[in-house]
């Protein structure tokens, strides 16, 4: 009896070891294989829409696109921690959106990217929450870019999808990060020489990343975003925001007069980054490209023009990216417009980074 | 951008597998499974262990009972055993007796006129070996026991004796008296009766008869 009982104990001791080191699950996945099928999941963007949500897969080398739709889940994120603890959703999508796994890219207005300082203190506030950070380098020569999310956030969201249902949680992204990789594939980008300055407008705020040779070279964030204009428009005009958002897409008003001074502090921060590389890494930036804004892009271009003399191209989010015959069949989800397209910009980026991160 | 910016916050812990079939569940039922079936496997091992104990002590408590039984059936095969010794020993004695009787009923009638018998002797066997007081001899050890006739008498003259010897080897005595001699000196005057008297000799034959078979 003695004799037998080992195998048992064998057992309980195995089990309690994983019970604390995590589950084996863990310990299998940390020899990861290349990852070929991928939605990318938007968490915390708080759209009428829905979450946007891209489904991307990896065929003989060449990314196709699955599916693209909004998705109507409960995606407010938590403010604090006693909110995360008590929200538990629990994210369940449908077929045409069950990858095996999924990128998900985090909007959270704690959250923080941005190029170290090179004083060796990462973690930029003093604050009582614990940040989950991580640096990434994105030249030799360059100081290594810092993102942070709230611990509790990040907790949060990597719960979002239950284990044993497809997908799982396979990369947590900021939104900001994540967005910068939908560029790679616009043909805009692609025929751009030199530095290439793109504009991600997300609702809050506009990031700007300089591309040197396709290498990030400069990522800055300015506080305006297409909501700050959306308001300006509505109050100015007394308007919804949804009229709003027309007033922006038609021809027929032209809202300049009021955004103009809205875009101008912008447009100033990007003139001096502008100058900054021209100084610094000796090269002129003469590309300017326009990411992620669903509506009012022509009157960007033409306040951009007006001050910095330069065009701004508008960069749809999914061109040039090649469609899988999967997604024009009868249970593909419905056609979006340009401005929902553009609304896909960061769960696009989120699922590129980690098809393409081999 | 030729290298993706893929900044990933996800810990290693939270990497979750999609498979419904998961380690994490899956071991500990398989390990309760395991303890469950060695616990059954043990129970069933204990209830037969106790059961074959329970069967002992009955068969231990029957075997008491029968034991003064046994015992008696024991000391009445070893009583069995030695009547049925002593039986055979019995039989082998009642098959290996010579009978003499008819043998000397026929010598009557052939013993010569000058002839008298002083003695007709059968010598005893050879004493048997020291008994062994724990192992008592019930009979003779050897199968095979010679036997000697020894005759005495008294004559006249050497002719009758040769006349008797040569009686002993017809086919009437053959059967029991397998060979005759008359040992050297066998003649002698008797001069114990009457010394004066020199025509009575004393004789003595020796016959070596049939062995006794003890079978």
């Amino acid at each position: 009896m003695f004799i037998l009982s080992i195998p048992t104990m064998a057992l309980i001791l195995l089990y309690l070891f994983l019970m604390k080191n995590g589950p084996l699950t863990v310990k299998l996945s940390s020899q990861r294989k290349p990852f070929l099928d991928i939605v990318g999941l938007e968490v915390g963007a708080a759209l009428s829409e829905g979450v946007p949500a891209v489904r991307l897969r990896k065929r003989e080398n060449e990314i196709e696109l699955l599916s693209a739709g909004f998705l109507k889940l409960q995606d407010a994120l938590p403010e604090t921690e006693d909110a995360a603890q008590q929200s538990h959703p629990i994210w369940l999508l449908p077929s045409q959106f069950q990858a095996l796994h999924a990128a998900l890219a985090v909007s959270s207005k704690q959250s923080f990217l941005r190029h170290a300082s090179g004083s060796g203190d990462e973690t930029p506030d003093k604050r009582q929450t614990a940040f989950r950070t991580v640096s990434r380098t994105a030249a030799p020569d360059l100081p290594p870019l810092v993102a942070g999310l709230p611990e509790f956030q990040a907790a949060w969201a990597a719960r979002i999808l239950p284990e044993g249902r497809k997908p799982t949680a396979c990369s947590l992204q900021l939104s900001s990060a994540a967005a910068l990789n939908g560029l790679t594939t616009a043909p805009a980008f692609l025929s751009a020489g030199g530095t290439v300055a793109a504009l991600f407008v997300f609702p809050e705020y506009t990031a700007l990343a300089a591309f040197q040779e396709s290498r990030l070279v400069l990522y800055r964030e300015h506080p305006v975003g297409y909501v700050h204009l959306r308001s300006a428009v509505s109050t100015q005009m007394g308007i919804d925001i949804a009229l709003a958002d027309s007033v922006l897409d038609d021809t027929l008003i032209d809202p300049t007069p009021i955004i103009e001074p809205v875009l101008r502090p912008l447009f100033r921060q990007v003139e001096i980054s502008a100058d900054f590389l021209s100084r610094r890494r000796n090269c002129k930036t003469t590309n300017f490209l326009l990411c992620g804004l669903p509506s009012g892009a022509t009157y960007w271009s033409t306040v951009f023009s007006h001050m910095l003399n330069l065009p701004l191209i508008v960069c749809p989010t999914l061109d040039g990216v090649k469609r899988a015959v999967r997604a024009t069949q009868k249970n593909a989800p419905p056609p979006l417009s340009k401005a929902q397209e553009q609304l896909l910009m960061v769960a696009y980026g989120a699922a590129r980074a980690v098809l393409e991160d081999v | 951008m030729s290298k993706p910016l893929h900044i990933d916050l996800l810990k290693d812990e939270e990497r979750l597998s999609a498979s419904p079939i998961r380690l994490r569940i899956m071991m500990p039922i398989f390990s309760l499974l395991t303890a469950l079936g060695i616990a059954v496997w043990w129970s069933v091992l204990v209830a037969r262990a106790h059961t074959l104990a329970l069967q002992k002590a009955e068969i231990e408590h029957r075997l008491a009972d029968l034991k003064p039984a046994h015992n008696a059936l024991l000391a009445l095969r070893a009583e069995e055993q030695d009547l049925s010794a002593t039986l055979k020993q019995l039989t082998f004695y009642k098959n290996a007796r010579v009978v003499f009787g008819e043998t000397f009923t026929k010598l009557a009638e052939h013993v010569p006129d000058k002839v008298q018998f002083t003695e007709m002797r059968i010598p005893p066997p050879p004493p048997l070996p020291p008994q062994d007081p724990k192992k008592p001899l019930l009979g003779p050890t050897n199968p095979v026991e010679r036997v000697t006739l020894r005759l005495a008498g008294r004559t006249n003259g050497p002719e009758p004796v040769n006349a008797l010897f040569n009686t002993l080897r017809t086919p009437d005595f053959t059967n029991l008296i397998r060979s005759a001699e008359i040992p050297k000196g066998a003649f002698r005057q008797d001069s114990a009766r009457n010394p004066s008297n020199r025509e009575t000799l004393l004789f003595e034959l020796t016959c070596e008869c049939a062995p006794r078979r003890f079978e």
